[in-house]
């Protein structure tokens, strides 16, 4: 059964936020920061006004002083006073067409007074550090207290340091490693965009490259104080998401222009914008000290990770500000003494946001590159020493975690059952390495509304947006499955947010397990009314305690004259349970695998001396078709899963451990040990030639 | 200045200005399935066959298309029904972005008449962060004109 909305997409009739375009639109083009840090003497927009088509143009002064973020509010709408970070907003201009708009925002002449620069997270939380904002614990939802001190966005400690760094002092065999990875960009071909029309009457119509409407919604009322009521967010498709399509981004801006045009104002960023200047992943440094006795058995695990957030915190959606792959690392054995500690630092960089397994790739990268090391410490092979250490059924992970079941040694046996070496060419090394990573099922709220047309057609109404997971599809599907209907009778039609009450959006990999309760829900509500229309509203509670398992096998050759590494093939074993749509829940594995290998050998927005130098998706590469290694995945049937529907999340499992299993092959070929990402012929080579 | 191609196999005229992009164009008379992305000619989403061939529409000025014949997605969607069923079939997308732009450079690929043609290679300039492009080579191969008895390969992945 083909995707709901594949024809649509494919002959470009599907309507994204930038096709939206109703009467009397004009555009808006930002002018951006120069610098890292200033204070703002003069924003002089006459210049952009006396522009050809310009309606208006603004800076921060002739605006409110609002601020918005996910949780913590802390991101203005314009810059007023300072600037933090190069590519902030500081004017914006509404015109006819969007070229003389940005033509007018080039005009825009702004004097600066620059100031020091906080340019990394360790420069942050050096003694003396000069604050990047006078109270960041005053922020309306911040995360952090004034004894935490300046300079941080998010603090999290997990498990009793003492024991831990006790244990690894008495270990038999024990390492010490720092693991860095760079900033990278979620990569989503569809930029940040936004179309905002503020009406006579004071009601808001937006529309939106967001995964999450509902919580704009909110998002938007607490940032422009206003009531939610008036706000409708109108469904768009989602062309990408990746974690960096969840906070109002420029929607606030939009809105104020809208209102000032008294006209509807579209707001895309260029490319360069987006990479520069929205949310991209959190840097990280992480060290890394484990422990384990002569049979290798981990003894104590102990993870310290830096993360530079940038500029504002208001693009982490948790109360917290954490990531939460950095709560929980190494979840897949059982420790019994670990500790992480995770702190997340202001800098004058670009702010840092979600991205797909926030945190995880990180944290797996660190904490799997370490277990070979720790292996070939002890003298033990790889492999051998994880199946030592995971959890198996009714046993608790590092941090206390009890899974219903666990099936760690299925899927490493999955994997190693299907590897099959490949030949390399003249003169190149070859290695294989191993990587596992657990991610916990789970389920949001959500809302469907079901209204039988004539002919025996349903319609459903949705409020979760479509970013690229085909969750429309799961709907229909269940839904078919439950009422014994044709697919073809059922319309799934995603609605704005004055329609349904409630829907937590895309993310946390739970789209399906979402659906799965609710799609069960509304059947049973409609076979149990009178074939008339019905609403659900489902918000699942007591949701089992799933994990899924995913243990990757990297191939690789490597020149040892040179250090060029190409990766043959990366093979996934996914622990599973049923699959509805087996082509959208392979393509779910082998594009998060995609992501992982440019993580690993290719991506890097190089963020250096407070500003992001690959500005353009030819600096910052992307896997193309030719790039990518060859990929094979074996599912790891007949789990438990959640729901009716009995699912497990596969979205955000096969991106995390590619990296350290590339690593752990390039390792095991040519004994060159990357600590930092990207993997590059530079880097091997330097590890193969020490000077 | 007036320029005259064939857009979608249909005559065509613009009154345009020298430097006036071709993506700008068509986005603007409301033909919005040629995207966007990266705007530098890398990402492909904004593909469009200019006789025949892929180009970047995000590049390429309107006058340098005086002549020509312009195919979007919109229009080869009608013209290549089983390149479409093809796509349907292998379920070759996700979120959509690319796809428009995946279909014209599909559509230039099963054209070409240069009997080498590396899938991978002719699909670099089209990315695709969704899939992990198995299915997007699987739908085009499946799509190659082929000699009598001859059957699609597997779809592997490029690595060497």
């Amino acid at each position: 059964m083909a995707r709901s909305d594949a024809l649509d997409k494919i002959s470009g009739r599907a309507v994204f936020a930038a096709d939206v375009a109703p009467p009397g639109l004009c555009h808006a083009a930002v002018a951006r920061s120069q610098v890292p840090h200033a204070r703002l003497l003069e924003v002089d927009c006459s210049g952009a006004v006396s522009v050809a088509g310009v309606i208006a143009a603004v800076s921060g002064r002739d605006l409110p002083a609002r601020l918005y973020g996910r949780r913590v509010r802390d991101i203005p709408v314009l810059a007023r006073d300072e600037v933090r970070f190069v590519g902030e907003r500081v004017a914006a201009v509404v015109a006819e067409t969007r070229e003389q708009a940005e033509r007018a925002a080039a005009r825009v002449r702004i004097e600066y007074e620059e100031l020091p620069i906080v340019m990394d997270a360790e420069a942050a939380l050096a003694p003396g550090a000069s604050p990047v904002h006078d109270a960041p614990w005053a922020y309306p939802g911040a995360a952090v207290r004034e004894q935490d001190g300046h300079n941080l966005q998010a603090v999290f400690e997990h498990g009793s340091e003492r024991p831990v760094l006790d244990m690894l002092a008495a270990a038999a065999h024990s390492i010490d490693e720092v693991y860095t990875t760079p900033s990278g960009h979620q990569g989503y071909i569809e930029p940040q965009a936004c179309v905002a029309w503020v009406r006579e009457d004071g009601r808001v119509d937006l529309w939106m490259a967001n995964k999450s409407p509902y919580r704009l919604r909110e998002q938007l009322s607490a940032c422009l104080e206003l009531d939610p009521a008036v706000i409708a967010i109108h469904p768009v498709a989602v062309g990408g998401d990746f974690g960096g399509k969840g906070s109002p981004m420029d929607a606030p801006l939009c809105i104020e222009l809208s209102r000032l045009a008294r006209r509807p104002v579209k707001l895309v960023q260029r490319y360069w914008e987006d990479l520069t200047a929205a949310n991209p992943r959190h840097s990280a440094r992480i060290r890394v000290r484990a422990g384990c006795d002569e049979e290798g058995r981990l003894l104590a695990l102990h993870v310290d990770a830096l993360l530079d957030g940038g500029a504002y915190a208001g693009y982490k959606p948790r109360p917290s500000a954490t990531l939460h792959g950095l709560e929980e690392p190494a979840g897949a054995y059982r420790v019994p003494n670990a500790f992480v500690r995770q702190r997340i630092a202001y800098t004058h960089t670009v702010p840092r946001g979600h991205m797909r397994a926030p945190g995880s790739p990180q944290a797996t990268f660190a904490v799997e590159s370490a277990l070979d090391e720790l292996a070939a410490s002890a003298g033990i092979e790889p492999t051998d020493l994880r199946r030592r250490n995971l959890v198996r059924t009714g046993e608790a992970n590092a941090w206390g975690a009890v899974w219903q079941e666990s099936r760690g040694d299925e899927t490493i046996d999955a994997a190693l059952a299907a590897a099959r070496a490949l030949p390399v060419p003249e003169g190149w090394l070859w290695g294989s390495g191993l990587a596992v990573y657990e991610r916990l099922a789970a389920a949001g709220r959500t809302s469907l509304r079901l209204l039988p047309q004539p002919g025996g057609v349903l319609r459903v109404e949705v409020g979760m947006p479509e970013s690229g997971p085909g969750g429309h599809s799961v709907v229909r599907q269940a839904l078919a499955r439950a009422l014994e209907m044709d697919p073809d009778q059922i319309e799934v039609v995603q609605v704005g947010t004055d329609r349904l009450p409630v829907d937590d959006g895309v993310g946390g990999s739970r789209v399906t397990g979402t659906l799965s309760f609710a799609a069960a829900r509304a059947a049973e509500a409609f076979a149990g009314g009178a074939g008339g229309v019905v609403m659900v509203l489902s918000e699942p509670h007591a949701i089992p305690m799933l994990t899924s398992f995913c243990v990757q096998v990297a191939q690789v050759a490597v020149d040892p004259g040179s250090g060029q590494v190409r990766v043959l093939e990366v093979l996934t074993a996914v622990d599973a349970a049923e699959i509805l749509n087996p082509a959208a829940h392979r393509m779910q594995i082998e594009g998060a695998a995609a992501m992982g290998y440019g993580f690993a050998c290719l991506e890097d927005l190089q963020v250096r001396d407070g500003r992001v130098w690959a500005a353009n998706l030819g600096e910052f590469r992307t896997p193309s078709a030719e790039d990518v290694p060859r990929w094979r995945t074996v599912l790891v049937p007949g789990a438990v899963g959640l729901g009716a529907l009995n699912v497990k999340s596969a979205g955000e499992l096969a991106n995390s451990p590619t990296a350290p299993a590339i690593a752990n092959a390039v390792a095991a070929a040519c004994g060159a040990r990357v600590r930092d990402l990207p993997i590059t012929a530079e880097k091997v080579y330097r590890a193969l030639n020490p000077t | 200045m007036i320029v005259h191609f064939r857009l979608n196999g249909e005559p065509f005229d613009a009154d345009v200005e020298a430097l006036t992009i071709l993506l700008d164009l068509l986005r603007s008379r409301g033909m919005t399935g040629t995207k966007e992305g990266c705007g530098v000619g890398v990402c492909g989403a904004c593909a469009v066959l200019v006789d025949g061939s892929p180009v970047s529409s995000c590049l390429m000025p309107v006058p340098c298309c005086e002549g020509a014949d312009v195919w979007t997605a919109e229009g080869l969607a009608r013209r290549e029904p089983a390149l479409v069923d093809a796509f349907l079939e292998h379920e070759a997308l996700q979120c959509g972005a690319c796809t428009p732009g995946q279909l014209v450079a599909a559509a230039g690929l099963i054209a070409d008449p240069t009997p080498a043609r590396d899938i991978r290679r002719y699909l670099a300039g089209n990315l695709c962060r969704c899939t992990g492009y198995a299915p997007i080579v699987a739908a085009v191969e499946e799509s190659l004109p082929r000699a009598v008895g001859e059957v699609p390969g597997e779809a592997g992945g490029g690595g060497l």
